[in-house]
């Protein structure tokens, strides 16, 4: 049935359109407008609404492990959100799969990428990503804490051989990418370090969170995964250390593609009499300065949350300010990690300051190409705080509101007020839209493009850019309408976009033998088999690069 | 072969799932329970309770419900079992269920030794138990048990935190002496695990070990491996929390999940003290019974690996047996997660999933939707 999409001023900077422009859908994508005359068997008005591409978001943590433990840790913000909608902290969380892809949907993201599963817990993620409605999923699959990767590398092992386990690790795993959170932190954690830098050396391997970041970078490019090595840098959240941290790592990309997660968490210093004050300027000036760099933000917003981080060497030192005052803290094999509840308060300078070095990061790298929108949901907030994000960043007086309520010694410590810029919305969809997609190596989306899926959000235009992002006027997901005036009308299930890199036979059974020789453990137990998550042709295979 | 039965009577499929159907269509509030299945079983069942309004169980829930409450009362500190064998120098054993319910994991820690860790590697590993019977780790090198009741653990537990934290103790259960050379052994271990079960020391037991490790990993590292009993149940508690927002004991009754450990319990619904009137009882696996299959006092369509049980209620149905019979996922806490596993046997049986799906059907929901 072919569709069409009519009168909607298209935004689409990833084939350069930005004008008035008839859509069609066919099968599923969108295809080049009928040269045969043929007539569209359904018309969808856009006329007066903004059509993009669907959202991607690259980094929210939406499934796994520690995910699910922090639903267990914290069932009364659930039972807030069954009776009391609107009025408590976490009352929009998202908190079930069910919520997470229906409230996704209705503000027009179609791609969400989970960003921290780890190996063994590969199968449970994917079993809750297979739950979650509408929207495709794909993850990065955690490394740079195992033994098996820092007992190579003290060994002297070669790069093809990193190389073979990094490809079994991504292709058991079902993964899009790999990860790797405070290199070796985790690893030294467990031998009883409490500050991990990034020339520290892991004890018993001698080997430092660089040479593991380095050598993860390597191989995930020789590999041909399209998705960079992406990076949580060490020392997150301290003053001072956090970005000294992410500025050793910024350089070590040395030329190559690097992608540093939610950097707002590294953008701080430790000058004013409280020893805690924005580096804001100093990282996006780096960033802008350093081309092979991607970045996301990690932007927090005020309220109850939850962190949720494989990071445990830095979630254990967080517990002392975890809000509720209860947490978990797992030593698994590799990374472990931990879940903090977690308070951001607009009354606190701590808290508020936090908020102005996200907004600082986001208005001042000026690629809206290399910086993503994230708030490293839940972390630094939930992802339904979106919306006013949006208009945070599309709208001055909308800051300049939101400053005047934060105390003074903050305003005094930000350079926020003076930052003029406003984002159009050619550059929300660059940075929400194409960029996302190409970081991913997924040509199939971000795009409105004939060939493309045919994953489209309607907005309706207006003043209030909050409600004009909280709500899409339309969603086509694979070309079906999903979402109409913000409502979800049909609930459909997407697929897990992988990679499936062919493992090396030898390296399979070097495996096999390890994880039984070391850990009692059978290695086919780290993997998704096919049949294992309810749906058919639950996965959509990405390709390697060349 | 017959796989169907109304009233002990053979009957087809679709005359069983027509009289199931218009049971749980006449009911005011069914009750999903049992649950001891695989993760298609799970969420089948799930999409039938929430299209029913239905009150959610698993028959072992009682298992890991004190777990779940110190949990969410007081946090925790979490290790994967994998990890302790090769990381943990010290292992402090409480109580006598870790002997029974542990086995494998005790062994399994008694006969290796840390190979991880400059703090760790090489001291070897020593047990310590603090129970009426040392069970599989009897005799082995490194072990050592000091006798202690169930009832007295959560005391010795907190004189041990107390004693830690430079508070004059009494003397106790087991004396100060004894309390002091406790408090040694897991203090001077470079990583320190303890080994519980949260069933025999109970929720405010539970708490005391997680702030035991607590206190502990303020100098070192500690962390503990609670031993749930029913791997099944907590598989289906996890799919429960991603599914509905809550561990089990809860109920679709006001459409939104609510959840209330006490009031939907399987034993005060089953014995028909509860709510529930009418109960659907999937029990699909291979391993034997429930830890304690409670009478049931309401009408029942069971779905059961063991004809005889299908038979013998109201409306009930023979279906393959999760992991045995066909290809499953099941949580397994070996692995800290769930696994696949790969059908041993062929069986022409139903799976509980397709059961619960055409029941499902047959009332008009939504389920099809949710697979």
């Amino acid at each position: 049935m072919l569709k069409r999409l009519s009168g909607g001023h298209v935004v689409d900077p990833a084939t350069e359109r930005d004008g008035v422009i008839d859509l069609y859908v066919e099968d599923g994508v969108i295809v080049d407008p009928p040269s045969d005359g043929r007539s569209a068997d359904e018309t969808i008005d856009c006329t007066g609404l903004v059509v993009m591409a669907g959202a991607i978001d690259i980094h929210s943590h939406i499934a796994g492990g520690h995910v699910n433990t922090a639903r267990l840790l914290l069932p009364e913000w659930h039972r807030a959100f069954s009776s009391r909608p609107g009025e408590t902290a976490l009352s929009r969380v998202g908190w079930t799969t069910e919520e997470t892809g229906l409230r996704y949907a209705q503000m027009g993201f179609t791609t969400v990428v989970e960003p921290a599963m780890a190996p063994s817990s590969a199968l449970h993620a994917h079993l809750e990503l297979a739950d979650t409605p509408i929207i495709d999923k794909a993850t990065l699959v955690v490394l740079g804490n195992d033994d098996l990767l820092l007992s190579m590398i003290r060994d002297g092992e070669s790069e093809n051989a990193i190389a073979d386990y990094v490809a079994w690790t991504v292709a058991s795993s079902r993964a899009l990418g790999v990860k790797c959170i405070n290199a070796g932190g985790s690893a030294a954690f467990k031998e009883n370090v409490r500050k991990f830098e990034f020339d520290d050396v892991v004890p018993d391997y001698g080997v430092s969170s660089r040479q593991i970041v380095k050598t993860l970078q390597r191989a995930v490019t020789s590999l041909g995964i399209a998705h960079p090595l992406h990076v949580h840098c060490n020392n997150l959240g301290v003053p001072g250390a956090s970005s000294d941290a992410i500025a050793a790592t910024m350089r070590a990309a040395e030329g190559d593609p690097l992608h540093l997660a939610h950097i707002q968490f590294y953008g701080y210093g430790t000058e004013g009499k409280r020893r805690f004050s924005s580096r804001g300027r100093d990282l996006a000036a780096l960033v802008n300065t350093t081309p092979e760099v991607t970045v996301d933000i990690g932007q927090v917003m005020f309220g109850q949350t939850v962190t949720i981080s494989s990071d445990e060497l830095r979630q254990f030192a967080g517990r002392a300010q975890a809000s509720p005052r209860k947490s978990v803290i797992f030593d698994h094999e590799a990374n472990g990690g931990g879940v903090v509840p977690f308070d951001y308060r607009r009354k606190s300078f701590h808290n508020a300051l936090q908020w102005a070095i996200g907004m600082e990061l986001f208005l001042l790298i000026e690629d809206p190409a290399r910086v993503f929108f994230t708030t490293d949901h839940p972390n630094g907030a939930p992802f339904t705080t979106y919306p006013d994000i949006f208009a945070l960043l599309m709208d001055r007086s909308v800051r300049q509101a939101w400053l005047e309520a934060l105390p003074k010694a903050v305003r005094e410590m930000t350079s926020l007020a003076e930052i003029e810029r406003e984002y159009t919305l050619n550059e929300i969809a660059t940075m929400t839209r194409a960029a996302p997609a190409r970081l991913l190596g997924t040509a199939d989306r971000g795009h409105l493009g004939a060939g493309a899926v045919a994953d489209i959000a309607v907005y309706r235009p207006g003043a209030d850019k909050a409600a004009m992002f909280g709500t899409a006027a339309f969603v086509l997901k694979d070309g079906e309408v999903v979402v109409r005036n913000g409502a979800v009308v049909k609930r459909t299930f997407g697929r897990a976009l992988t990679l499936r890199p062919e493992p090396d036979k030898a390296m399979k059974a070097r495996l096999d033998r390890y994880f039984d020789d070391k850990y009692g453990l059978s290695a086919r137990w780290f993997e998704v088999p096919d049949g294992a998550l309810g749906h058919n042709d639950p996965f959509k295979v990405v390709p390697c690069r060349a | 072969m017959d796989r169907a039965w109304i009233d002990g009577q053979p009957a087809t499929s679709d005359e069983a799932l027509d009289a199931a159907a218009k049971l749980l269509a006449d009911a005011v509030q069914p009750f999903v329970g049992g649950l001891r299945t695989d993760v298609a079983g799970l969420r089948a069942a799930f999409a039938l309770a929430k299209d029913l309004g239905a009150i959610v169980d698993h028959a072992d829930s009682a298992t890991i419900e004190p777990f779940l409450s110190a949990l969410r009362d007081g946090g925790a500190f979490l290790a994967a079992p994998a990890e302790m064998r090769r990381r943990a120098d010290r292992v402090l054993v409480l109580g006598d269920e870790p002997a029974t319910i542990g086995a494998d994991l005790l062994t399994s820690l008694s006969t290796s030794e840390p190979d991880l860790g400059v703090r760790t590697r090489g001291s070897g590993r020593q047990i310590m138990v603090l129970g009426t019977v040392a069970g599989p780790v009897e005799g082995h090198d490194g072990v050592t048990r000091i006798d202690c009741a169930s009832d007295d653990l959560v005391d010795v537990v907190g004189m041990v935190r107390a004693r830690l934290a430079g508070r004059p103790i009494g003397e106790g259960p087991l004396g100060g002496t004894t309390i002091a050379t406790i408090a040694e052994f897991v203090a001077a271990a470079g990583f320190g695990c303890i080994v519980f079960s949260p069933a025999e020391v109970g929720a405010l037991g539970s708490e005391q070990v997680f702030g035991l490790a607590a206190d502990l990993n303020a100098e070192t590292r500690c962390s503990t491996l609670p031993l749930l009993g029913s791997d099944n149940a907590m598989g289906a508690a996890l799919l429960s929390t991603w599914t509905a927002g809550f561990p089990l004991r809860l109920s679709f009754g006001r459409r939104e999940a609510e959840h209330d450990a006490a009031l939907y319990a399987s034993d005060r619904q089953l014995s028909g003290a509860g709510e529930a009137d009418c109960a659907v009882i999937v029990d699909a696996l291979a391993d034997g019974a429930a830890a304690a299959a409670p009478a049931v006092a309401l009408p029942a369509i069971v779905l059961a690996a063991d004809p005889a049980a299908a038979k013998a209620a109201q409306i009930g149905f023979a279906v393959a047996s999760a992991g045995r019979d066909h290809d499953s996922i099941l949580y397994d806490s070996r692995f800290g997660s769930f696994v696949g596993q790969t059908a041993q046997e062929s069986s022409e049986l139903p799976t509980a999933a397709a059961i619960l799906t055409a029941l499902a059907e047959r009332l008009g929901g939504r389920v099809a939707d949710a697979a």
